[in-house]
């Protein structure tokens, strides 16, 4: 049984009736597609028009503290770039998968470090710009209604530290986990195709 | 559409066996075909014939095995029980079964090569596919034969 043929005369037994017919096959794959891409087209679709919601309302209302600009300003920009990064993700889920499994591995990789680089960088960046921005925009009706904008103001910035201090690194943790499965295994089959 | 159906109806089946080859699971070497005709579906417009349509196929398929983790996880950490073959009849069904633990039991650049291997495919086409040389891939087919030869051999199977 040591024969090439004969190992291929019994893998060639293997049934393969239970796979979905073509149109069944074409069914699945809308389906998928639809589901797999609302997130993220939906996601650029709301962050952009948040971004622009915002400028248009700076621009059209009554605002008199320059903080108020700044912060709306800061807020749009947080927004674009969320769209940015969800559409460089998209792009990467577009992209073609033809490539040798050699430059399949080392294309992973870059993912992996993309990933990587959101967490540490991207995502810091962000929220930053989220949280500077809203604090200035805030900080116009603080002024004028403080009894009970602070207690908003008070109330999101306690919400905010929760999330950063609390949530965000288990989080972090817990993708780093995988990230770092991951980083293991694609040495593991990199160095089985040198 | 035609050619999309074309191209699933002619090569699903492969696909499929490779899969399966890769995973020693028939649920999840048909979802990594249902993850790979949707990869085909996606780009179809844009593939250039630059490589044969077979060779296209094929890569997409192994690089989908390749990222599947929850394959990964699976894996037997260790080799066949050596009792095995006491247990293991002749029949076609078992012999297949037995050939996929064999393979299973391969790391995973192996279980690919020897799956395309056993498809039928020219090892200038798996090399294309895998991203080595020819000569890379002779060698290391005749390493994985030595490997399920022995295995065969060591469990005393289909003498």
């Amino acid at each position: 049984m040591d024969n090439l043929d004969d190992l291929k005369a019994i893998w060639h037994t293997a049934k393969t009736d239970a796979l979905p017919s073509s149109q069944e096959m074409l069914q699945m794959i809308r389906k998928f597609r639809g589901q797999k891409l609302r997130n993220k087209w939906l996601m650029i679709i709301s962050s952009l028009s948040l971004s622009a919601f915002l400028v248009s309302a700076l621009f059209t209302g009554h605002t008199e503290y320059i903080s108020t600009y700044i912060g709306g300003l800061l807020m749009a920009l947080s927004g674009v770039l969320i769209a940015a990064t969800n559409a460089r993700s998209l792009k990467r889920f577009y992209r073609l998968d033809d490539c040798s499994n050699l430059d399949f591995v080392a294309f992973i990789e870059i993912t992996r470090q993309n990933q990587v680089y959101y967490y540490k960088k991207t995502m810091v960046v962000i929220v930053v710009l989220c949280l500077v921005g809203w604090m200035l925009y805030m900080y116009e009706p603080l002024v004028k209604h403080w009894l009970w904008m602070g207690g908003v103001y008070s109330a999101f910035l306690v919400y905010m530290a929760i999330m950063w201090f609390v949530v965000r690194p288990r989080s972090f943790k817990k993708d780093q986990d995988k990230l770092n499965t991951m980083r293991q295994r694609l040495e593991n089959i990199s160095n089985q195709l040198k | 559409m035609t050619h999309f159906e074309d191209l699933y109806n002619r090569y699903a089946p492969q696909i499929f066996r490779v899969c399966l080859g890769y995973t020693n699971d028939a649920d999840q070497a048909k979802d990594l075909v249902q993850e790979t005709f949707i990869s085909v579906w996606k780009n179809l417009d844009g593939f250039r014939n630059q490589a044969q349509v077979s060779t296209w196929i094929f890569r997409i398929a192994t690089n989908h095995c390749l990222r599947a983790i929850e394959v990964a996880k699976r894996m037997p950490a260790a080799e066949l029980p050596f009792d095995i073959a006491e247990t293991v009849e002749e029949s076609p069904e078992e012999k297949l079964a037995f050939l996929y633990r064999c393979i299973a039991e391969l790391e995973e650049t192996e279980r690919i090569i020897i799956s395309l291997e056993l498809e039928g495919l020219p090892q200038a086409q798996i090399a294309e596919v895998v991203g080595l040389s020819s000569g890379n891939v002779r060698v290391k087919v005749h390493r994985v034969k030595e490997k399920l030869a022995q295995k065969f051999k060591a469990y005393g199977q289909f003498r």
